[in-house]
């Protein structure tokens, strides 16, 4: 097994609070050499040593794809989260390094789209900053809709007006509603929605897009992936490998391998991406399958796994890691 | 020199009604009248009253549906002489079309392959679209050398009427062009043709 990403190291050259739960980091090259280049709806994955456990938390970046001196990502403080983003907001000071993963794009623009919608919601807005920048540069319109809890979530939706003006809407809880299905209702063929927010706003898009009639290549989406996965302990065996390892009820089969020395390739560690599908080899009992990856078939037919977010009720698992 | 088997030829579809879809163009041509005949009979009467038929005439057997399409319970029909005339009033018609419009194709090659150029230019995707072929599979040949296409091409090697070159027909099918490529039949050894054949027709 080998990696499929070095890390990259880097430099924390300013951090902004935007929001009560929102700050915006500034990443650039130790050395002020310039960064790998990267597409609008990037994420890198900030990879945290805290004690024995490493967190590797996925963030978009949200600077200019056109800029490589510097990296931006938002990261909201999540207080009963995992412990990631706390650490990124209560230790991680201006000056220190960073190991990071080279960028990756999971949330592409359609390059052939006539209409460009974007829907987001709270700290989702954050891969639609680099997205509407490539726009911006290729001179192709788009619209976005964006809503928040409240008038102190404004920040960056502020920000994103006063650059690009009137195609930028904002709605404040409380004070305007966003109404996704008439957002994307009358747009011409050719049109796309790129939706990025809580579940909730997700699955309105999903459902107004389909009841309008929109097919699947039109509608483009990413989930806050919860990294990893929690529930009942299991054991596993890699069969590459000729190991049995035990999932503890906090970590994912990825983490508990990672944990125990051995690298199994990922990329967003969410269920999205598919990268680290793995195919059963045996298997005594039921799969919790947790993905947004395989499809039901797949599901059903117990013979693909994805390590970084599902996990097994059975007597045996038997791997191809 | 050939390339053998074409792989680069669209796999073609059945036509049958899209469920997601609200709106449906159904655009064929000569005998593709018999595939949107039977897709009109196996959607509901709410996908037929959501339906427009275009229909050219144009036919390189012969093959005329349109007393039965005209006789079709459908939103409406109209009626075209040439496939490039239907093809403008599709490109119109698309351009004006909002999400959740379906496109349905029918008829020949080439008609299918310049039919999905404008389908291209309104960024129609492939769960957007059906196209089910009839007929021959005639070429449509672009020549590399004076940019003229020529419709109904059977031969191997046949002489471009734009530039009066002897083209040997290549066995790629470009998508951009909707068409196979023509180049100079003589360009490597002057005088020397290829073998004449009929192509897979």
């Amino acid at each position: 097994m080998n990696t499929h990403n070095g890390t990259l190291s880097v430099r924390v050259a300013r951090i902004e609070q935007l929001t009560p739960e929102i700050k915006r980091f500034t990443l650039v090259d130790p050395d002020g050499k310039h960064l790998p280049a990267f597409s609008g709806g990037s994420h890198v994955v900030v990879v945290l040593e805290d004690g024995d456990k490493t967190h590797r938390n996925a963030y978009s970046l949200m600077s200019s794809p056109y800029d490589s001196s510097a990296y931006q990502i938002a990261v909201r403080r999540v207080s009963d989260g995992r412990g990631g983003s706390r650490l990124m907001h209560d230790k991680v000071c201006q000056g220190d390094l960073l190991q990071i993963l080279q960028p990756a794009n999971l949330f592409p623009l359609a390059k052939h789209a006539r209409q460009h919608v974007f829907v987001a919601g709270g700290v989702g807005i954050t891969p639609v900053y680099s997205q509407l920048e490539e726009l911006h540069v290729k001179q192709s319109t788009f619209e976005l809709h964006l809503a928040v809890r409240g008038p102190e979530h404004t920040a960056l939706g502020l920000e994103l007006q006063a650059r690009y003006g009137q195609c930028v809407h904002l709605y404040v809880q409380g004070q305007q509603r966003l109404d996704i299905r008439s957002v994307l209702a009358g747009r011409p063929l050719g049109s796309h929605v790129y939706v990025c927010g809580p579940d909730s706003m997700i699955d309105d898009t999903l459902d107004s897009a389909h009841a309008l009639g929109w097919t699947d290549s039109h509608i483009h989406y990413e989930r806050f992936v919860e990294q990893g996965s929690t529930g009942q302990p299991f054991s596993v065996t890699l069969a590459r490998q000729g190991v049995t390892i035990e999932v503890p009820a906090e970590q994912s089969l990825l983490e508990a391998a990672e944990q125990a020395g051995y690298k199994v390739p990922y990329l967003c560690r969410g269920g999205a991406c598919g990268y680290c599908e793995t195919e059963v080899l045996e298997v005594d009992g039921e799969l919790d399958h947790r993905d947004d990856w395989l499809s039901e078939d797949d599901k059903l037919s117990k013979r693909k796994f994805m390590p970084c977010v599902s996990r097994a009720n059975c007597s045996r698992l038997v791997v191809d890691l | 020199m050939l390339i053998t088997g074409i792989k680069s030829r669209p796999v073609y579809d059945r036509l049958q009604p899209m469920t997601g879809g609200l709106r449906h163009l159904i655009a064929g041509q000569g005998s593709g009248g018999e595939a949107m005949l039977r897709l009109l009979a196996d959607m509901s009467e709410t996908q037929r009253h959501n339906s427009t038929l275009l229909y050219s005439t144009e036919s390189f057997s012969g093959h005329s549906h349109l007393q039965a399409l005209q006789d079709a319970d459908a939103a409406g029909l109209e009626v075209f002489a040439s496939n490039q005339a239907l093809i403008d009033a599709l490109r119109e018609r698309l351009g004006d079309a909002h999400m959740g419009t379906r496109l349905y194709l029918s008829g020949s090659e080439s008609f299918i392959g310049t039919a999905m150029q404008a389908a291209n230019a309104v960024d129609l995707n492939r769960d957007e679209v059906l196209r089910e072929h009839s007929g021959t599979l005639v070429r449509r040949v672009w020549c590399a050398h004076c940019d003229t296409y020529t419709e109904n091409v059977t031969q191997r090697v046949f002489t471009c009427p734009g530039c009066q070159l002897n083209l040997v027909v290549r066995d790629h099918y470009s998508r951009r062009l909707a068409a196979f490529q023509g180049i100079k039949a003589d360009g490597e050894v002057p005088g020397e043709l290829p073998a004449a054949e009929e192509l897979d027709t």
